[in-house]
Protein backbone atom coordinates (compact mmCIF):
# COMPACT_ATOMS: atom_id res chain seq x y z
CA UNK A 1 0.00 0.00 0.00
CA UNK A 2 2.77 2.06 0.94
CA UNK A 3 4.74 1.75 -2.58
CA UNK A 4 1.28 2.32 -4.39
CA UNK A 5 0.92 5.67 -2.70
CA UNK A 6 4.66 6.04 -3.61
CA UNK A 7 3.57 5.22 -6.86
CA UNK A 8 0.67 7.48 -7.18
CA UNK A 9 3.01 10.50 -5.90
CA UNK A 10 5.50 9.98 -9.13
CA UNK A 11 2.47 9.50 -11.10
CA UNK A 12 1.19 12.97 -10.04
CA UNK A 13 4.74 14.83 -10.17
CA UNK A 14 5.33 13.39 -13.63
CA UNK A 15 1.93 14.89 -14.93
CA UNK A 16 2.42 17.82 -13.28
CA UNK A 17 5.84 18.69 -14.42
CA UNK A 18 4.68 17.73 -18.33
CA UNK A 19 1.17 20.02 -18.29
CA UNK A 20 3.64 22.65 -16.75
CA UNK A 21 6.09 22.37 -19.47
CA UNK A 22 3.25 22.43 -22.19
CA UNK A 23 1.95 25.54 -20.62
CA UNK A 24 5.32 27.44 -20.86
CA UNK A 25 5.64 26.09 -24.29
CA UNK A 26 2.08 27.74 -24.84
CA UNK A 27 3.41 31.05 -23.12
CA UNK A 28 6.10 31.08 -25.13
CA UNK A 29 4.24 31.46 -28.00
CA UNK A 30 1.22 33.06 -27.17
CA UNK A 31 4.05 36.04 -26.11
CA UNK A 32 5.09 35.71 -29.50
CA UNK A 33 1.62 36.56 -30.89
CA UNK A 34 0.26 39.05 -28.31
CA UNK A 35 -2.06 36.83 -27.03
CA UNK A 36 -1.58 37.55 -23.44
CA UNK A 37 -0.80 41.61 -23.44
CA UNK A 38 -3.35 44.33 -24.25
CA UNK A 39 -3.39 45.50 -27.92
CA UNK A 40 -4.68 48.22 -30.01
CA UNK A 41 -5.54 47.95 -34.16
CA UNK A 42 -4.26 49.98 -36.91
CA UNK A 43 -5.09 49.96 -40.32
CA UNK A 44 -3.46 50.36 -43.73
CA UNK A 45 -4.37 50.66 -47.18
CA UNK A 46 -2.01 49.32 -49.70
CA UNK A 47 -2.44 48.89 -53.79
CA UNK A 48 -0.09 45.59 -53.46
CA UNK A 49 0.97 43.89 -50.12
CA UNK A 50 3.29 41.48 -52.11
CA UNK A 51 2.81 38.35 -50.20
CA UNK A 52 2.00 39.76 -46.68
CA UNK A 53 -0.11 37.07 -44.70
CA UNK A 54 -1.67 37.07 -41.17
CA UNK A 55 0.33 36.67 -38.63
CA UNK A 56 3.56 38.52 -40.04
CA UNK A 57 5.17 40.78 -37.64
CA UNK A 58 4.92 43.80 -37.54
CA UNK A 59 8.23 46.42 -36.89
CA UNK A 60 8.28 50.02 -35.06
CA UNK A 61 12.17 51.32 -34.81
CA UNK A 62 13.74 47.53 -35.86
CA UNK A 63 12.08 45.84 -32.57
CA UNK A 64 8.69 43.14 -33.19
CA UNK A 65 5.51 45.29 -31.86
CA UNK A 66 2.78 43.20 -33.28
CA UNK A 67 1.49 41.21 -35.99
CA UNK A 68 -0.79 41.48 -38.93
CA UNK A 69 -4.35 40.37 -37.85
CA UNK A 70 -5.86 40.59 -41.28
CA UNK A 71 -5.46 41.21 -44.48
CA UNK A 72 -9.05 41.94 -46.67
CA UNK A 73 -9.32 42.97 -49.99
CA UNK A 74 -11.59 46.18 -51.00
CA UNK A 75 -11.66 46.36 -54.39
CA UNK A 76 -8.84 46.01 -57.56
CA UNK A 77 -7.00 48.48 -56.01
CA UNK A 78 -6.64 48.58 -52.62
CA UNK A 79 -6.18 45.94 -50.01
CA UNK A 80 -6.47 46.89 -46.30
CA UNK A 81 -4.39 45.19 -43.76
CA UNK A 82 -5.21 45.38 -39.80
CA UNK A 83 -2.59 45.31 -37.83
CA UNK A 84 -2.43 44.43 -33.75
CA UNK A 85 0.01 46.58 -31.97
CA UNK A 86 0.95 46.46 -28.29
CA UNK A 87 -0.29 48.73 -25.87
CA UNK A 88 2.68 50.37 -24.79
CA UNK A 89 4.27 51.18 -27.93
CA UNK A 90 0.72 53.45 -29.20
CA UNK A 91 2.84 56.18 -27.36
CA UNK A 92 5.53 56.28 -29.52
CA UNK A 93 3.53 56.05 -33.09
CA UNK A 94 2.67 59.24 -34.44
CA UNK A 95 -0.31 60.20 -36.52
CA UNK A 96 1.98 60.73 -39.63
CA UNK A 97 4.01 57.67 -39.42
CA UNK A 98 3.60 55.58 -42.75
CA UNK A 99 3.60 51.73 -43.10
CA UNK A 100 5.96 49.99 -45.49
CA UNK A 101 6.42 46.20 -46.45
CA UNK A 102 9.43 45.15 -46.17
CA UNK A 103 11.29 41.31 -45.45
CA UNK A 104 13.42 39.31 -43.20
CA UNK A 105 16.59 39.07 -45.87
CA UNK A 106 15.96 37.58 -49.16
CA UNK A 107 14.71 34.56 -47.91
CA UNK A 108 12.85 35.53 -45.26
CA UNK A 109 9.16 36.12 -44.49
CA UNK A 110 7.80 39.63 -45.06
CA UNK A 111 7.28 41.91 -42.62
CA UNK A 112 5.44 45.71 -41.80
CA UNK A 113 7.87 48.52 -41.06
CA UNK A 114 5.93 51.03 -39.04
CA UNK A 115 8.26 54.36 -39.69
CA UNK A 116 8.20 56.63 -37.16
CA UNK A 117 6.52 60.20 -37.99
CA UNK A 118 7.54 63.75 -37.15
CA UNK A 119 3.87 65.33 -35.55
CA UNK A 120 3.05 65.48 -32.06
CA UNK A 121 0.09 63.96 -32.19
CA UNK A 122 -0.17 60.50 -31.03
CA UNK A 123 -2.17 57.85 -33.62
CA UNK A 124 -5.62 57.04 -32.87
CA UNK A 125 -6.93 53.19 -31.72
CA UNK A 126 -8.07 51.81 -35.48
CA UNK A 127 -6.58 54.58 -37.45
CA UNK A 128 -5.84 54.28 -41.16
CA UNK A 129 -1.96 55.26 -41.18
CA UNK A 130 -0.87 56.39 -44.33
CA UNK A 131 1.77 53.39 -46.81
CA UNK A 132 4.50 53.77 -48.74
CA UNK A 133 4.28 51.34 -52.16
CA UNK A 134 6.52 48.40 -51.29
CA UNK A 135 9.58 48.56 -53.94
CA UNK A 136 8.74 45.66 -56.55
CA UNK A 137 11.46 43.27 -57.75
CA UNK A 138 9.63 43.31 -61.13
CA UNK A 139 10.46 47.64 -61.03
CA UNK A 140 13.69 47.12 -60.29
CA UNK A 141 14.61 44.49 -63.07
CA UNK A 142 12.73 47.00 -65.15
CA UNK A 143 14.82 50.08 -64.41
CA UNK A 144 18.12 47.77 -64.26
CA UNK A 145 17.14 47.17 -68.16
CA UNK A 146 17.19 50.53 -69.15
CA UNK A 147 20.35 51.02 -67.49
CA UNK A 148 22.18 48.48 -69.12
CA UNK A 149 20.91 50.21 -72.24
CA UNK A 150 22.47 53.33 -71.40
CA UNK A 151 25.43 51.78 -70.54
CA UNK A 152 25.62 49.60 -73.70
CA UNK A 153 25.41 52.76 -75.56
CA UNK A 154 27.76 54.97 -73.70
CA UNK A 155 30.79 51.99 -73.87
CA UNK A 156 30.27 51.74 -77.55
CA UNK A 157 31.04 56.18 -77.46
CA UNK A 158 33.47 55.54 -75.54
CA UNK A 159 35.32 53.16 -77.46
CA UNK A 160 34.70 55.08 -80.82
CA UNK A 161 36.83 57.93 -78.80
CA UNK A 162 39.16 55.52 -77.72
CA UNK A 163 40.17 54.21 -80.73
CA UNK A 164 40.29 58.13 -82.44
CA UNK A 165 42.65 58.91 -79.77
CA UNK A 166 45.13 55.88 -80.59
CA UNK A 167 44.66 57.08 -84.08
CA UNK A 168 45.93 60.64 -83.64
CA UNK A 169 42.51 62.12 -84.05
CA UNK A 170 41.63 65.28 -83.01
CA UNK A 171 42.77 67.38 -80.17
CA UNK A 172 43.20 64.78 -77.30
CA UNK A 173 44.32 62.63 -80.25
CA UNK A 174 47.42 64.80 -81.37
CA UNK A 175 47.93 65.47 -77.20
CA UNK A 176 48.38 61.40 -77.20
CA UNK A 177 50.40 60.49 -80.32
CA UNK A 178 52.13 63.51 -82.62
CA UNK A 179 55.56 64.00 -81.41
CA UNK A 180 55.85 67.42 -82.80
CA UNK A 181 53.71 68.71 -79.87
CA UNK A 182 56.01 67.73 -77.61
CA UNK A 183 58.77 69.63 -79.24
CA UNK A 184 56.39 72.73 -79.56
CA UNK A 185 55.92 72.59 -75.55
CA UNK A 186 59.51 72.12 -75.09
CA UNK A 187 60.32 75.51 -76.95
CA UNK A 188 57.81 77.00 -75.27
CA UNK A 189 59.38 76.83 -71.77
CA UNK A 190 62.79 77.37 -73.16
CA UNK A 191 61.24 80.88 -74.56
CA UNK A 192 59.41 81.56 -71.02
CA UNK A 193 62.74 81.10 -69.49
CA UNK A 194 64.51 83.66 -71.77
CA UNK A 195 61.92 85.79 -71.24
CA UNK A 196 61.94 86.06 -66.68
CA UNK A 197 65.68 86.59 -67.18
CA UNK A 198 65.77 89.52 -69.34
CA UNK A 199 63.04 90.73 -66.80
CA UNK A 200 65.00 90.55 -63.92
CA UNK A 201 67.63 92.49 -66.14
CA UNK A 202 65.35 94.84 -66.68
CA UNK A 203 64.30 94.86 -63.00
CA UNK A 204 67.83 95.90 -61.76
CA UNK A 205 68.39 98.91 -64.28
CA UNK A 206 65.03 99.85 -62.83
CA UNK A 207 66.47 100.06 -58.99
CA UNK A 208 69.39 102.08 -60.12
CA UNK A 209 67.37 104.47 -61.97
CA UNK A 210 67.41 108.14 -60.61
CA UNK A 211 63.54 108.83 -61.08
CA UNK A 212 63.06 105.22 -59.02
CA UNK A 213 65.74 104.81 -56.70
CA UNK A 214 64.02 107.06 -53.83
CA UNK A 215 61.25 104.86 -53.65
CA UNK A 216 63.39 101.59 -53.17
CA UNK A 217 65.31 103.89 -50.38
CA UNK A 218 62.12 104.78 -48.56
CA UNK A 219 61.29 100.46 -48.57
CA UNK A 220 64.56 99.75 -47.15
CA UNK A 221 64.71 102.02 -44.21
CA UNK A 222 61.02 101.11 -43.51
CA UNK A 223 62.07 97.80 -43.25
CA UNK A 224 65.22 98.45 -40.97
CA UNK A 225 62.97 100.60 -38.65
CA UNK A 226 60.51 97.55 -38.53
CA UNK A 227 63.66 95.35 -37.95
CA UNK A 228 64.80 97.95 -34.55
CA UNK A 229 61.37 97.82 -33.50
CA UNK A 230 61.27 93.92 -33.30
CA UNK A 231 64.64 93.60 -31.79
CA UNK A 232 63.48 95.99 -28.97
CA UNK A 233 59.94 94.65 -28.20
CA UNK A 234 62.22 90.96 -28.19
CA UNK A 235 64.75 92.95 -25.83
CA UNK A 236 61.96 93.51 -23.29
CA UNK A 237 60.16 91.23 -23.13
CA UNK A 238 63.30 88.70 -22.06
CA UNK A 239 64.01 91.72 -19.68
CA UNK A 240 60.69 91.13 -18.01
CA UNK A 241 61.37 87.69 -17.90
CA UNK A 242 64.16 87.54 -16.50
CA UNK A 243 63.01 90.01 -13.73
CA UNK A 244 60.22 87.83 -12.92
CA UNK A 245 63.38 84.87 -12.67
CA UNK B 1 7.13 -41.48 -54.93
CA UNK B 2 9.01 -38.35 -53.95
CA UNK B 3 8.57 -36.89 -57.53
CA UNK B 4 4.98 -37.83 -57.23
CA UNK B 5 4.23 -36.04 -54.08
CA UNK B 6 6.28 -33.24 -55.45
CA UNK B 7 4.05 -32.59 -58.35
CA UNK B 8 1.28 -33.03 -56.57
CA UNK B 9 2.21 -30.38 -54.23
CA UNK B 10 3.20 -28.09 -56.99
CA UNK B 11 0.10 -28.66 -58.77
CA UNK B 12 -1.57 -27.75 -55.34
CA UNK B 13 0.45 -24.36 -55.03
CA UNK B 14 -0.47 -23.54 -58.21
CA UNK B 15 -4.14 -23.90 -57.84
CA UNK B 16 -4.23 -21.87 -54.74
CA UNK B 17 -1.77 -19.13 -55.57
CA UNK B 18 -4.20 -16.26 -57.02
CA UNK B 19 -6.01 -17.20 -53.93
CA UNK B 20 -2.94 -16.96 -51.61
CA UNK B 21 -3.66 -12.57 -51.77
CA UNK B 22 -7.59 -12.71 -51.38
CA UNK B 23 -6.73 -15.23 -48.45
CA UNK B 24 -4.50 -12.27 -46.77
CA UNK B 25 -7.05 -9.38 -47.78
CA UNK B 26 -9.97 -11.07 -46.21
CA UNK B 27 -8.08 -12.25 -43.10
CA UNK B 28 -7.25 -8.06 -42.88
CA UNK B 29 -10.63 -7.10 -43.24
CA UNK B 30 -11.77 -9.35 -40.81
CA UNK B 31 -8.76 -8.18 -37.91
CA UNK B 32 -10.01 -4.50 -39.51
CA UNK B 33 -13.42 -5.11 -38.26
CA UNK B 34 -12.98 -7.12 -35.04
CA UNK B 35 -10.37 -4.01 -33.98
CA UNK B 36 -13.45 -1.34 -35.01
CA UNK B 37 -15.73 -3.38 -32.93
CA UNK B 38 -13.02 -3.93 -29.85
CA UNK B 39 -12.73 0.13 -29.85
CA UNK B 40 -16.74 0.53 -30.26
CA UNK B 41 -16.80 -2.09 -27.00
CA UNK B 42 -14.00 0.06 -25.36
CA UNK B 43 -15.96 3.80 -25.73
CA UNK B 44 -19.36 1.77 -24.81
CA UNK B 45 -17.77 0.44 -21.95
CA UNK B 46 -15.92 3.67 -21.20
CA UNK B 47 -18.72 5.62 -20.60
CA UNK B 48 -20.89 2.96 -18.05
CA UNK B 49 -20.63 4.00 -14.85
CA UNK B 50 -17.95 2.61 -12.19
CA UNK B 51 -14.52 3.68 -13.92
CA UNK B 52 -11.67 1.93 -12.58
CA UNK B 53 -9.70 5.05 -11.30
CA UNK B 54 -7.38 3.46 -9.50
CA UNK B 55 -6.24 1.06 -11.76
CA UNK B 56 -6.28 3.66 -14.35
CA UNK B 57 -3.63 5.10 -12.32
CA UNK B 58 -1.28 2.72 -11.58
CA UNK B 59 -1.57 1.65 -15.20
CA UNK B 60 -0.37 5.35 -16.04
CA UNK B 61 2.20 5.00 -13.75
CA UNK B 62 3.60 1.72 -15.26
CA UNK B 63 3.03 3.16 -19.09
CA UNK B 64 3.73 6.68 -18.13
CA UNK B 65 6.30 7.54 -15.49
CA UNK B 66 8.41 4.11 -16.14
CA UNK B 67 8.56 4.68 -19.79
CA UNK B 68 10.39 8.67 -19.02
CA UNK B 69 13.99 7.91 -18.89
CA UNK B 70 14.02 5.93 -22.22
CA UNK B 71 11.73 8.92 -24.19
CA UNK B 72 14.00 11.61 -22.47
CA UNK B 73 17.80 9.12 -23.36
CA UNK B 74 15.78 9.52 -26.99
CA UNK B 75 14.07 12.84 -26.89
CA UNK B 76 17.60 14.15 -25.64
CA UNK B 77 19.60 12.07 -28.73
CA UNK B 78 17.55 13.06 -31.01
CA UNK B 79 17.47 17.01 -30.45
CA UNK B 80 21.46 16.32 -30.27
CA UNK B 81 21.69 14.74 -33.52
CA UNK B 82 19.32 16.09 -35.41
CA UNK B 83 21.25 19.75 -34.88
CA UNK B 84 24.95 17.95 -35.48
CA UNK B 85 23.34 16.77 -38.86
CA UNK B 86 21.73 19.99 -39.98
CA UNK B 87 24.34 22.08 -38.74
CA UNK B 88 26.79 21.91 -42.08
CA UNK B 89 23.53 22.08 -44.24
CA UNK B 90 22.65 25.19 -42.41
CA UNK B 91 26.02 26.70 -42.29
CA UNK B 92 26.51 26.55 -46.50
CA UNK B 93 23.36 28.59 -46.64
CA UNK B 94 24.74 31.04 -43.94
CA UNK B 95 21.55 30.15 -41.83
CA UNK B 96 23.51 29.07 -39.13
CA UNK B 97 20.63 31.21 -36.55
CA UNK B 98 17.88 29.40 -38.14
CA UNK B 99 19.48 26.55 -36.53
CA UNK B 100 17.00 26.62 -33.31
CA UNK B 101 13.64 27.10 -35.12
CA UNK B 102 14.56 24.59 -37.84
CA UNK B 103 15.00 21.80 -34.59
CA UNK B 104 12.64 23.28 -32.58
CA UNK B 105 9.70 23.08 -34.95
CA UNK B 106 10.59 19.72 -36.34
CA UNK B 107 11.09 18.56 -32.71
CA UNK B 108 7.16 19.92 -31.68
CA UNK B 109 5.49 19.06 -35.10
CA UNK B 110 7.30 15.54 -35.47
CA UNK B 111 9.88 14.03 -33.84
CA UNK B 112 8.26 14.51 -30.43
CA UNK B 113 5.54 13.13 -31.05
CA UNK B 114 5.83 9.90 -33.05
CA UNK B 115 9.46 8.87 -31.72
CA UNK B 116 8.04 9.24 -28.14
CA UNK B 117 4.79 6.70 -29.82
CA UNK B 118 7.13 4.33 -31.27
CA UNK B 119 8.98 3.75 -27.81
CA UNK B 120 6.05 3.45 -26.14
CA UNK B 121 4.41 1.12 -28.67
CA UNK B 122 7.58 -1.00 -28.08
CA UNK B 123 7.63 -0.54 -24.60
CA UNK B 124 4.24 -0.17 -23.14
CA UNK B 125 2.04 -1.64 -26.52
CA UNK B 126 4.33 -5.24 -26.40
CA UNK B 127 4.20 -5.10 -22.27
CA UNK B 128 0.04 -4.52 -22.73
CA UNK B 129 -0.25 -7.64 -25.33
CA UNK B 130 1.95 -10.24 -23.44
CA UNK B 131 0.24 -9.03 -20.07
CA UNK B 132 -3.23 -9.40 -21.38
CA UNK B 133 -2.61 -12.43 -23.62
CA UNK B 134 -0.80 -14.38 -20.63
CA UNK B 135 -4.07 -13.45 -18.24
CA UNK B 136 -6.20 -14.74 -21.62
CA UNK B 137 -4.17 -18.06 -22.15
CA UNK B 138 -4.19 -18.57 -18.59
CA UNK B 139 -7.77 -18.29 -18.46
CA UNK B 140 -7.34 -15.40 -15.96
CA UNK B 141 -9.68 -13.15 -17.52
CA UNK B 142 -12.64 -15.97 -17.80
CA UNK B 143 -11.93 -16.15 -13.68
CA UNK B 144 -12.39 -12.65 -13.51
CA UNK B 145 -15.66 -13.11 -15.22
CA UNK B 146 -16.92 -16.02 -13.67
CA UNK B 147 -16.17 -13.98 -10.43
CA UNK B 148 -18.32 -11.09 -11.47
CA UNK B 149 -15.71 -8.43 -12.43
CA UNK B 150 -16.11 -7.18 -15.71
CA UNK B 151 -12.66 -7.92 -17.77
CA UNK B 152 -13.06 -5.52 -20.34
CA UNK B 153 -13.69 -2.79 -17.70
CA UNK B 154 -10.96 -3.80 -15.61
CA UNK B 155 -8.38 -4.44 -17.91
CA UNK B 156 -9.00 -2.67 -20.95
CA UNK B 157 -10.54 0.38 -20.74
CA UNK B 158 -7.74 1.39 -18.15
CA UNK B 159 -4.99 0.62 -19.92
CA UNK B 160 -6.17 2.51 -23.30
CA UNK B 161 -7.30 5.60 -20.88
CA UNK B 162 -3.81 5.69 -19.28
CA UNK B 163 -1.73 5.17 -22.76
CA UNK B 164 -4.23 7.93 -23.75
CA UNK B 165 -3.42 10.13 -21.33
CA UNK B 166 -0.03 9.65 -20.93
CA UNK B 167 1.41 9.52 -24.26
CA UNK B 168 0.83 13.30 -24.63
CA UNK B 169 2.72 13.87 -21.37
CA UNK B 170 5.42 11.72 -22.81
CA UNK B 171 5.69 13.51 -25.43
CA UNK B 172 5.75 17.19 -24.21
CA UNK B 173 8.96 15.81 -22.04
CA UNK B 174 10.33 14.58 -25.25
CA UNK B 175 10.29 18.06 -26.90
CA UNK B 176 11.01 19.80 -23.81
CA UNK B 177 14.25 17.28 -23.14
CA UNK B 178 15.04 17.61 -27.21
CA UNK B 179 15.32 21.28 -27.11
CA UNK B 180 17.42 21.10 -24.73
CA UNK B 181 19.79 18.40 -26.39
CA UNK B 182 19.33 20.92 -29.31
CA UNK B 183 21.04 23.73 -27.08
CA UNK B 184 23.83 21.63 -26.43
CA UNK B 185 24.24 20.61 -30.02
CA UNK B 186 24.29 24.04 -30.76
CA UNK B 187 26.68 25.59 -28.09
CA UNK B 188 28.82 22.20 -29.34
CA UNK B 189 29.63 24.40 -32.95
CA UNK B 190 29.46 28.04 -31.44
CA UNK B 191 28.75 29.69 -28.21
CA UNK B 192 25.08 30.61 -27.83
CA UNK B 193 23.06 31.56 -24.79
CA UNK B 194 20.13 29.70 -23.32
CA UNK B 195 18.49 32.74 -23.51
CA UNK B 196 18.90 33.62 -27.23
CA UNK B 197 18.28 30.04 -28.22
CA UNK B 198 14.71 29.67 -26.82
CA UNK B 199 13.63 33.45 -28.12
CA UNK B 200 15.14 31.61 -31.96
CA UNK B 201 13.18 28.16 -31.07
CA UNK B 202 9.80 29.95 -30.40
CA UNK B 203 10.34 32.72 -32.48
CA UNK B 204 9.06 30.50 -35.17
CA UNK B 205 7.20 28.13 -33.41
CA UNK B 206 3.06 28.50 -33.86
CA UNK B 207 0.18 27.16 -32.50
CA UNK B 208 -0.60 25.68 -35.22
CA UNK B 209 2.81 23.50 -34.76
CA UNK B 210 1.95 22.77 -31.25
CA UNK B 211 -1.63 22.03 -31.17
CA UNK B 212 -1.96 19.35 -33.87
CA UNK B 213 1.27 17.71 -32.50
CA UNK B 214 -0.58 17.49 -29.07
CA UNK B 215 -3.96 16.06 -30.02
CA UNK B 216 -2.72 13.67 -32.31
CA UNK B 217 -0.38 12.33 -29.79
CA UNK B 218 -4.25 11.41 -27.91
CA UNK B 219 -4.60 9.26 -31.27
CA UNK B 220 -1.35 8.11 -31.06
CA UNK B 221 -1.72 6.88 -27.42
CA UNK B 222 -5.23 5.20 -28.67
CA UNK B 223 -3.85 3.32 -30.76
CA UNK B 224 -0.85 1.81 -28.90
CA UNK B 225 -3.61 1.00 -26.10
CA UNK B 226 -6.22 -0.65 -27.90
CA UNK B 227 -4.27 -3.11 -30.18
CA UNK B 228 -2.25 -3.80 -27.38
CA UNK B 229 -5.59 -5.02 -25.48
CA UNK B 230 -6.98 -6.46 -28.73
CA UNK B 231 -3.86 -8.56 -29.77
CA UNK B 232 -3.79 -9.31 -25.78
CA UNK B 233 -7.14 -9.74 -25.16
CA UNK B 234 -8.06 -12.13 -28.29
CA UNK B 235 -4.53 -14.27 -27.82
CA UNK B 236 -5.26 -18.35 -28.79
CA UNK B 237 -2.67 -21.14 -28.73
CA UNK B 238 -1.55 -20.97 -25.53
CA UNK B 239 2.44 -19.65 -24.63
CA UNK B 240 3.15 -19.42 -28.17
CA UNK B 241 0.33 -17.03 -28.63
CA UNK B 242 1.56 -14.53 -25.93
CA UNK B 243 4.36 -14.38 -27.97
CA UNK B 244 2.49 -13.95 -30.98
CA UNK B 245 0.40 -11.16 -29.24
CA UNK B 246 3.27 -9.12 -27.83
CA UNK B 247 4.99 -8.72 -31.69
CA UNK B 248 2.08 -8.05 -33.31
CA UNK B 249 0.83 -5.70 -31.25
CA UNK B 250 3.99 -3.38 -31.78
CA UNK B 251 4.28 -3.96 -35.09
CA UNK B 252 0.49 -3.05 -35.82
CA UNK B 253 0.46 -0.33 -33.68
CA UNK B 254 3.62 1.00 -35.21
CA UNK B 255 2.09 0.85 -38.58
CA UNK B 256 -1.02 2.86 -37.32
CA UNK B 257 1.22 5.51 -35.57
CA UNK B 258 2.32 6.40 -39.14
CA UNK B 259 -1.25 6.23 -40.56
CA UNK B 260 -1.98 8.32 -38.12
CA UNK B 261 0.74 10.65 -38.62
CA UNK B 262 -0.40 11.07 -42.20
CA UNK B 263 -3.73 12.01 -41.43
CA UNK B 264 -2.82 14.33 -39.41
CA UNK B 265 -0.82 16.34 -41.26
CA UNK B 266 -3.28 15.88 -44.05
CA UNK B 267 -5.68 17.35 -41.88
CA UNK B 268 -3.46 20.14 -40.66
CA UNK B 269 -2.69 21.21 -43.92
CA UNK B 270 -6.10 21.51 -45.08
CA UNK B 271 -6.83 23.98 -41.63
CA UNK B 272 -3.26 26.10 -42.24
CA UNK B 273 -4.28 27.04 -45.91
Amino acid sequence: MKTQTGNKLKLGVFVTLGILLFIIGIYFVGKKQNLFDTTFGLRAVFKDVSGLQPGNNVRFAGINVGIIDNITILNDTSVRVDMQIQQDVKKFIKSDSRAVIGSEGIMGNKILIITPGSSGRIVKSNAFIATTAPINMDDILKNLKTTIENAAVITEDFSKITQSISSGKGTVGKLFMDSSFAKDVDQTVTNVKKGTQGFQENMEAAKSNILLRGFFRKKEKAKQEQQKENEAAKDSTSKTKKRRK
Amino acid sequence: MARHNLYDSEDEISEKTPKIPFRHLKSFFLEVSLITSFSFEFFRQLFRKGFEFSETAKQSYKIGYNSLPLVAITGFIMGLVLTMQSQPTLKNFGAEAWLPAMVGVSLIREIGPVITALICAGKSGSGIGAELASMKVTEQIDAMEVSGTNPFKYLVVTRVVASMLMIPVLAVFADAIGIFGSYIGVNLYGDISFRLFIVQVFEKVEFMDIFPAFIKTFFFGFAIGIIGTYKGYNAENGTEGVGYSANSSVVIASLLIFIIDLMAVQITSLFSY
